[in-house]
């Protein structure tokens, strides 16, 4: 099918380096690592320009790659056995610019504590504010096996959020008490 | 339930808040361009390299060919101008016999 849209990498790599990196940092947990895979999606889109026909597709394509680049990095670290939440917890308390607000920090670290596949459909749900049609799509599982991990996923956050909830509203009582 | 599309509860919505994009490093498009830019002009004269090798083979196992050909050829010639040479060296050698024989026979006579 003939596409008039020419796709300009460059171009590309601006709007989309946010999206990319974001997906694999929380899925990895791991800067370094986050920012390796979003180079090579970004490289391996470059061997794919050619048969990308949209802006849209250019945008699907990237979430489907960086999350399969990072389950497979999940994956080679699992083998070498290396915890990268470990790391992420690590990570979540140094930089302060990361910082959105203390409790999104904690929900980000509660993601982390998630089973992987609860992980991507959340991060899916509510990064890339995609539908569970769409991260079907996207992860290339069943809609039912992707509704389930959302449901139980939100569910499991849900819960861990609260019990630490009641732990950060008592923590900035002692704070603000003192 | 989000599932389900109903909207957003406070949770969701503090969700939403928290996986909001983070801003990606700063040197992330400068390593993506320069592992990008050197593989380009490396890629392109790769193809130009087997195009040129491509070329000289062709170029080599043409001449080749061309050359066992008249190699060949000229080897043919040589061997026809030897056989016309030694036919004709025949032919005066028995000419020669032939006119003594005539000689001998008409001395005898």
């Amino acid at each position: 099918m003939a596409h008039d849209w020419q796709p300009d990498f460059e171009q590309l790599v601006d709007t989309h380096q946010s999206m990319v990196y974001s997906l694999a940092w929380r899925m990895t947990g791991d800067r370094g690592l986050a920012e390796e895979i979003a180079q090579d999606v970004f490289l391996e889109l470059d061997k794919h320009l050619g048969r990308i026909e949209s802006p849209d597709h250019a945008c699907h394509w990237l979430r489907r790659v960086a999350m399969s680049r990072s389950a497979d990095a999940l994956r080679r670290r699992r083998v070498r056995g290396v915890d990268l939440w470990v790391e992420i917890n690590e990570n979540h308390g140094t930089p302060a610019e990361d910082r959105s607000s203390p409790l999104g920090t904690r929900l980000e670290g509660l993601l982390a504590t998630l089973p992987e596949a609860q992980r991507a459909a959340l991060v899916l749900r509510y990064q890339e504010d995609l539908t569970p049609e769409e991260i079907a799509a996207t992860l290339e599982s069943p809609l039912a096996t992707v509704k389930s991990h959302l449901q139980r996923g939100l569910k499991l956050l849900r819960a861990k959020a609260t019990a630490h909830l009641k732990e950060y509203v008592r923590e900035t009582k002692h704070v603000g008490g003192v | 339930m989000l599932v389900e599309f109903e909207p957003m509860d406070d949770f969701e919505q503090e969700l939403r808040q928290a996986f909001e994009r983070r801003p990606a490093p700063p040197s992330l498009k400068r390593k993506i361009m320069a592992r990008r830019s050197p593989s380009r002009p490396q890629s392109h004269a790769v193809w130009w390299q087997r195009l040129a090798a491509s070329v000289v083979l062709a170029a080599m196992v043409g001449g080749g060919v061309l050359w066992r050909q008249a190699e060949g050829r000229r080897k043919g010639e040589l061997a026809r101008e030897q056989v016309l040479t030694a036919l004709r060296i025949t032919n005066h050698a028995l000419n020669e016999m032939n006119a003594r024989l005539a000689a001998r026979g008409r001395a005898q006579e």
